[in-house]
């Protein structure tokens, strides 16, 4: 049997935190389970965002996932880079 | 009264064209913010270095797109663009508005943002150009609650869709490309404002091949009408046409004289198939070699029309040119039924099919198109489930080797690589 959503919520914010980046491509949290859909990962990892434990990180052409804090820290609060 | 000079960009003023630097001076009287963007642009064109900064967590709650963050690295000399980010709103299909629609966005435009606009962007959207970060939420509930309209896409999202303008006003177009575009922009919300691959991607529907909304060039995900039976002909019309009693193509070359029409050598000599002729005076047509290109029908719209049995032509992986040169679109399927009766599931199931192989196979910030060429075509069209096509072929092949696949020979075969090499040195 699978993972369980919880799961693999708890592994993403792991991956999110352990990252050597903190913006990470929604590809990067696939291998927290390889046996979930990509699909089901991307819908995990949007309801993480609602959660408020993972945010948004857009370049405009590109769109990424960090934690909260790490961002805040690299970017200062209003997120300019 | 100018808060900056601009001797460069006063040069953009001294064309013949309508200039944006005019139109920007126009603005900063009313809008004192957008004297920075002038003044920034000229410090630009003097250092020949753009000193916009872009990326960063801004955007509204719950969206991974549709705000594209802009900041100035000179924030200390122009105050008034510290924060400038695009906004992009979702437009109506076809792009129709009501006046008072347009009036109502701009006073939301003049009241949270800078007032200046891009309609539109490549992609179709609205495009707002210039707010700060705080004002992003206020305008997004404005828009949403008083205008019921909605952002469009970015990032590695599914960018909002575009439409040509179809059956509202075009008797070409082989499928509802209005309803198409609606359908399947509500269908995928999810996938418009989250971001959901490894990097952009586009529908674009257009209702006939002359393609008004480039979609062959500008979207992974074509949608192109076309038909399956034979052009229809009207040999009265053919004969009006030849007698010059009727202007061709519609009256468009009216402002030279173009001299007489010659259907030999502006219809028949410019089909790309050579799939026309004229017997005696009757314009002849080998539907089987035509490739719908709608040169014909363009030249004689009252003489020719697309066939009755009418559905679109699905072509995957056009893109711009950031690497690899820009590329059009790939044929993938022929001919498909487009229909809201089934509410486009036929579509659907083919957009949906290429997303799981790609969102699984595609690199970050691969195209799908680029995908495809990475894996080549005949692997594309083996994870969509299709037999080969002779329309998936460009021209006969000039390479002498095959690839069999151990299923595709019967009885199947084993190979030892080792024993191979011992008799054919690599």
């Amino acid at each position: 049997m699978g993972m369980s959503d919880d799961e693999i919520k708890t592994a993403m914010l792991e991956k999110a935190t352990k990252a050597p980046k903190p913006q990470l491509y929604i590809k990067d949290f696939y291998k927290c389970d390889p046996d979930t859909k990509p699909r089901k990962i991307k819908n995990l990892a949007n309801d993480l965002v609602k959660e408020g434990k993972l945010m948004f990180w857009s370049s405009g052409s590109t769109t990424m996932y960090a934690l909260p804090e790490r961002i805040k820290d690299e970017e200062g609060d209003d997120g300019v880079n | 009264m100018a808060k900056h000079d601009t001797p460069l960009l006063d040069e953009l003023e001294s064309g013949p064209w309508p200039s944006f630097v005019t139109d920007m001076k126009r603005q900063a009287e009313k809008n004192p913010d957008c004297w920075d963007i002038l003044g920034q642009l000229e410090l630009s064109f003097r250092d020949k270095i753009t000193h916009w900064k872009h990326g960063g967590i801004v955007g509204v709650f719950g969206y991974g797109g549709g705000i594209v963050g802009r900041y100035s690295d000179v924030p200390e000399q122009f105050p008034g663009v510290e924060h400038f980010h695009t906004v992009r709103v979702n437009q109506p299909a076809s792009k129709y508005y009501s006046t008072e629609n347009l009036r109502h966005l701009m006073k939301l435009w003049d009241k949270h943002g800078s007032g200046m606009t891009n309609m539109h962007g490549s992609t179709g959207d609205i495009i707002l150009l210039g707010c700060r970060t705080e004002a992003l939420e206020p305008f997004f509930w404005d828009l949403t609650h008083e205008l019921g309209q909605d952002l469009g896409g970015s990032g590695s999202n599914l960018r909002t869709p575009a439409n040509c303008l179809g059956q509202s006003r075009c008797e070409w177009s082989c499928y509802d490309t209005e309803e198409a575009c609606h359908h399947l922009t509500m269908h995928y919300q999810d996938e418009i404002h989250r971001p959901a691959f490894p990097y952009k991607f586009k529908f674009k529907f257009s209702g006939c091949a002359n393609d008004c909304v480039a979609a062959l060039a500008r979207s992974d995900f074509a949608v192109i009408g076309t038909w399956r039976d034979d052009i229809r002909i009207d040999q009265a019309a053919v004969k009006e046409y030849v007698a010059g009693n009727i202007v061709s193509n519609g009256g468009a070359h009216a402002g030279k004289d173009w001299g007489a029409f010659d259907i030999q050598k502006e219809v028949i000599d410019l089909c790309p198939t050579e799939c026309m002729w004229m017997e005696g005076d009757e314009l002849k047509i080998d539907n089987a070699e035509c490739t719908r290109c709608m040169h014909c029908i363009n030249v004689m719209p009252r003489a020719l029309r697309p066939g009755a049995e009418q559905g679109a032509s699905i072509c995957i992986g056009a893109k711009a040119p950031i690497l690899d040169g820009a590329q059009f679109a790939t044929l993938i399927i022929p001919f498909i039924k487009v229909s809201a009766e089934n509410e486009f599931e036929n579509v659907i199931d083919v957009i949906e099919n290429v997303w799981d192989w790609w969102m699984e196979v595609g690199k970050n910030r691969e195209r799908v198109g680029e995908t495809m060429q990475r894996v080549g075509l005949p692997t594309f069209i083996k994870v969509m489930g299709l037999d080969p096509l002779p329309q998936h072929v460009k021209e006969p092949r000039s390479n002498p080797y095959v690839f069999w696949s151990d299923e595709e020979v019967p009885g199947g075969f084993d190979r030892d690589v080792d024993e191979f090499r011992k008799r054919h040195a690599a």
